[in-house]
């Protein structure tokens, strides 16, 4: 049923315009390579206390790929502690209700404003990963609300859905929630064990047909032949632990050094991302 | 809903099945052993107007079917640039033509997750619905059987019925019953050739399975190659360094991290094009002629444990002393400060939710024992084997 | 598919070969699944009904998309019978999802939640939920009738209380309204193509007794028509009823000779065998 109350656009989809020059970029192969070293993440920019009205909030932008793509951008604000309405019943922690939305016009393909459910999915995701890292029996009887927009989701102009490239930037874009909701509670003075950050690790065929398969963490699907597996983690660095494993893939069961090894490498890219977190929380309080 | 669902046990209760499950070997509420699975029945072919269904009924009262429904539907041609995938794609041996490569969408299989009492829209059933539908999709095999030619594929629906009210976590049972009914299911036999309008037979009997069987009358002597099968979700868990199968509503209510692992089994042939080491995995299979697993996704699944109540730990339990005598200010502020340390530190025997998470080494040891040779995922695969498929 | 109403005048078979007055095959079993406090499963010939009673229990925290039928709230003096169905994709030729708030699938809750509100004994149990969940696994036509009997055997089975069986089956006519045929004679339980083609209504008496409990007519018919449709209707339900009741009958013999249940008093004129 269509949302009356909004503006909406038009019924049916189209495909936006593409440039003649694109294909014969295609053609000719010239597909931009990745260029940073396969365990570098890209860089990223985090800023806590955007949104004055909510109790917490934080900004993360990431940078885009070479392929002239959209890099990621996400707002997350939180709401609470506060106290939960007098119908519900007793709780003796806090209750996390986590909200992932793409903005309408934050994909190629758009989004409506009914979460879709890869939007209930990430949030699923995330309320796993933050509840790790929460002291959650500090509050009981209250509620907290993260809400999280993607306002430009990672996506190259020229990727094509048969390769089915949406799954693995979903991944990419849960790290970054992951990471900005961090921040955002940290700004809300929510108690928790720890800052958790996202990482991203993927096995991937780059191209030339005999190349072997080869770790790279932070990846940009764009930039590769094609994908085989990847894991999205979140850390707890201080603790060593992980809050939320997401694995995706096709690995043979023989093979589980590679598994391991893909997880080694998501928990580096998680480090890496948490420095950024911490630095960007102690530039806030100093 | 699912694993935060309601759990009635006392802090006491938790704390003493959290001790029991710690032990080495844990000792769980039914007895069973770790690895052991709760008994099931089941059956297929259970709906006549149906591709294929299953019924799989856990001890415990769980129930839950599964109909598969294919319709055929015209393929949307994009208007994308061709040339982008074919390289990427593997030919397959059915096409002479260069153009006639056999690729699937992910759009093509629709996935509902019916629980009773929950919205389809919940999270805890899109997170059920895409958990099974992304181990299912996840080697982009799946979706090349549906294609019919150029012009028609199949569209396959998939509906999973929880029939009982969701006692435990229904995920193992969900995709177990899944897993059966694909086995189950049979696409009509295509009479028309090419890209003509689809033409099938309608002997029911010719149609052809959508995972196709080995061969039966290839004994163990000529080991017949192991045939692709639809992937299968289970539930792990552990507790300290316990790791815990098929946990009950009770066990989950302890765990101190839980998994969902998706095997899934591809027949040779297809391996070696995507393994790393191909060579070694030939040699893998010849040796075992078991399961050719692989593993397609891993989650966590946030534990019900970090909801349950705390207990009180005596020293801060005012019916046990603890503030008897505390008039002045000093010894309460005192009281307050052990207060404090009391409820970041685990008293004995006092139950209090899990905080963090798990250590990788337990989460790797999870899935490491679910895929090892002659491991869970083995076990399950061959139990599977043995139900009769009619 | 049109349906031949000619041949019917010929040969008095309806298309799967039955008389006007003869039910479909009716199969049903009770006590199907161990976590519910009652269920059954039932077949009216291709029409297929599971069917899960939980209760009478305290109503839970949360209320979901259950329609509360019959008699109030939680609160009130009586217990509420909230009924939900669950209609499968799968269970029809052509595959149709219905979402939840589907006005067809409300209406049949609230239909079934009264009918049941009425004769189960709800004042014993105030201030409680019980709740009804049928699934719907495939229909060739009359499913209110199908989900009404399926949900009084799983009544039975869970031990609630209850004035007599609800049992409920479906009558059409031979000839559409359009045909305007006098003579058109009264049909006993519909199929899906007769219940496309064909004027009908359902109708669920209690017990033994000509009382109706519901009577549901979503078609045009002429009023001449609607007696004869009406007390075949009602003879059928008779019918229905003995079926039900054996099917009670062999697995109560069943479970007392398995030693599951204790052999009650004034069961001594019962015949075990």
């Amino acid at each position: 049923m269509a949302d009356r109350r909004r503006i909406n656009g038009p019924v049916g989809t189209t495909n936006p315009p593409i440039y003649d020059d694109a294909p014969e970029k295609q053609s000719e192969g010239v597909k931009v390579a990745r260029s940073r070293p396969a365990n570098v993440i890209r860089r990223m920019y985090l800023k806590t206390g955007v949104t004055p009205s909510a109790s917490g909030s934080a900004y993360l932008e990431i940078e885009s790929s070479g392929n002239g793509g959209s890099g990621l951008k996400l707002s997350c604000s939180v709401h609470g502690p506060r106290a939960l309405p007098r119908s519900t019943p007793f709780s003796p922690h806090i209750i996390l209700s986590t909200h992932v939305k793409f903005a309408p016009f934050a994909t190629k393909q758009r989004r409506g404003y009914i979460r879709d459910p890869i939007e209930r999915d990430l949030g699923t995701h995330l309320e796993t990963a933050l509840r790790g890292s929460i002291i959650a029996d500090r509050w009981p009887k209250s509620g907290v609300d993260i809400i999280i927009s993607i306002v430009e989701g990672e996506q190259d102009r020229e990727t094509s859905k048969a390769q089915g490239i949406e799954a693995w930037d979903t991944m990419n874009a849960l790290s970054g929630c992951i990471t900005v909701a961090s921040a955002a509670l940290a700004d809300a003075g929510i108690d928790c064990v720890d800052t958790v950050a996202g990482g991203v690790a993927a096995l991937v065929q780059d191209a030339g047909d005999d190349a072997a398969p080869s770790i790279v963490v932070d990846p940009i699907p764009s930039e590769h032949e094609k994908v085989l597996a990847a894991c999205c983690i979140a850390y707890l660095p201080t603790r060593q632990e992980v809050t939320n494993l997401w694995f995706k893939g096709d690995l043979p069961a023989s093979d589980m050094d590679v598994y391991t090894q893909l997880i080694e490498k998501g928990i580096q890219a998680s480090k890496s991302a948490n420095r950024v977190l911490v630095d960007c929380l102690n530039e806030t309080v100093g | 809903m699912a694993s935060s669902q309601h759990v009635l046990l006392s802090p006491a209760e938790l704390a003493y099945l959290h001790a029991s499950l710690s032990l080495t070997p844990p000792i769980r509420p039914d007895g069973r052993s770790p690895t052991q699975f709760r008994p099931l029945v089941a059956e297929t072919g259970i709906l006549p107007g149906t591709n294929g269904s299953a019924r799989i009924c856990f001890a415990d009262g769980t129930e839950a079917i599964v109909g598969v429904k294919a319709e055929v539907e015209r393929t949307r041609t994009r208007h994308d640039f061709p040339s982008l995938d074919e390289s990427a794609e593997d030919d397959d041996d059915l096409d002479d033509n260069q153009n006639d490569v056999v690729k699937g969408d992910n759009d093509w299989v629709e996935m509902t997750v019916e629980i009773p009492g929950y919205r389809d829209d919940d999270a805890g059933t899109v997170f059920l619905s895409a958990m099974l539908s992304e181990a299912l999709l996840a080697d982009g095999e799946f979706t090349k059987r549906l294609w019919i030619n150029q012009r028609f594929h199949w569209k396959l629906y998939l509906d999973i019925l929880l029939i009982s009210p969701p006692l435990s976590y229904p995920l193992p049972l969900l995709s177990l019953t899944t897993h059966l009914a694909l086995l189950a299911a049979r696409l009509p036999r295509l009479k028309s050739e090419g890209d003509e309008d689809p033409l099938f037979d309608d002997d029911w009997a010719a149609a052809p399975y959508l995972y196709p069987r080995p061969s039966e009358k290839g004994s163990k002597a000529t080991a017949p190659a192991p045939a692709a099968r639809p992937p299968v979700t289970l539930l792990v868990m552990a507790v300290g360094n316990n790791i815990i199968f098929d946990p009950s509503k009770e066990e989950l209510a302890v765990a101190d991290v839980a998994l969902a692992v998706s095997v899934g089994e591809s027949s040779s042939s297809t391996t070696s094009t995507t393994s790393s080491k191909p060579t070694a995995m030939d040699i893998d299979t010849e040796e075992t002629k078991g399961h050719n697993l692989r593993l397609l996704s891993v989650r966590t699944i946030d534990p019900p444990s970090r909801l349950t109540p705390p207990g009180i730990p005596n020293a801060s339990n005012s019916a046990y002393g603890a503030n008897a005598g505390a008039k002045d200010t000093e010894k309460k502020k005192q009281q307050q400060e052990q207060a404090r340390t009391a409820e970041s530190e685990a008293v004995e025997g006092v139950w209090k939710a899990p905080r963090g998470g798990a250590k990788t080494l337990v989460m790797a040891t999870m899935v490491q024992k679910v895929l090892e040779k002659g491991g869970v995922a083995d076990e399950v695969l061959d139990a599977l084997d043995g139900v009769d498929l009619n | 598919m049109p349906l031949d109403t000619s041949a019917y005048s010929l040969a008095l078979l309806r298309v799967d070969g039955r008389r006007w007055n003869e039910l479909r095959r009716i199969h049903a079993q009770i006590r199907t699944q161990a976590a519910a406090d009652g269920s059954s499963y039932l077949e009216m010939g291709h029409t297929k009904v599971m069917c899960v009673v939980n209760g009478p229990s305290e109503p839970g925290p949360r209320r979901g998309a259950t329609s509360g039928g019959g008699s109030g709230g939680g609160q009130s003096k009586n217990a509420e019978v909230a009924v939900n169905i669950v209609i499968a994709g799968f269970s029809s030729v052509d595959r149709k999802r219905r979402g939840r708030g589907d006005k067809h699938i409300l209406e049949l809750q609230s239909t079934i939640s009264q009918a049941l509100a009425a004769s189960l004994h709800t004042h014993l149990f105030p201030h409680s939920t019980i709740n009804i969940s049928l699934h719907v696994l495939s229909q060739d036509g009359s499913l209110l009738a199908a989900l009404i009997n399926a949900a009084t055997l799983a009544c039975v089975d869970a031990g609630i209380p209850m004035t007599d069986y609800v049992a409920a089956c479906t009558a059409g006519s031979t000839s559409t309204y359009a045909a305007n045929d006098e003579g058109a004679d009264p049909l006993l339980d519909m199929n899906h193509q007769e219940e496309q083609e064909l004027p009908g209504l359902t109708v669920a008496t209690l017990g033994d007794s000509d009382r109706v409990a519901v009577l549901v007519c979503e078609s045009r018919v002429q009023v001449s028509r609607l007696e004869g449709m009406l007390a075949v209707g009602v003879d059928g339900c008779k019918q229905v009823r003995e079926i039900l009741d054996r099917v009670v009958r062999e697995k109560g013999i069943k479970m007392i000779q398995e030693g599951t249940v204790e052999r009650g008093v004034g069961l001594n004129d019962m015949e075990l065998d």
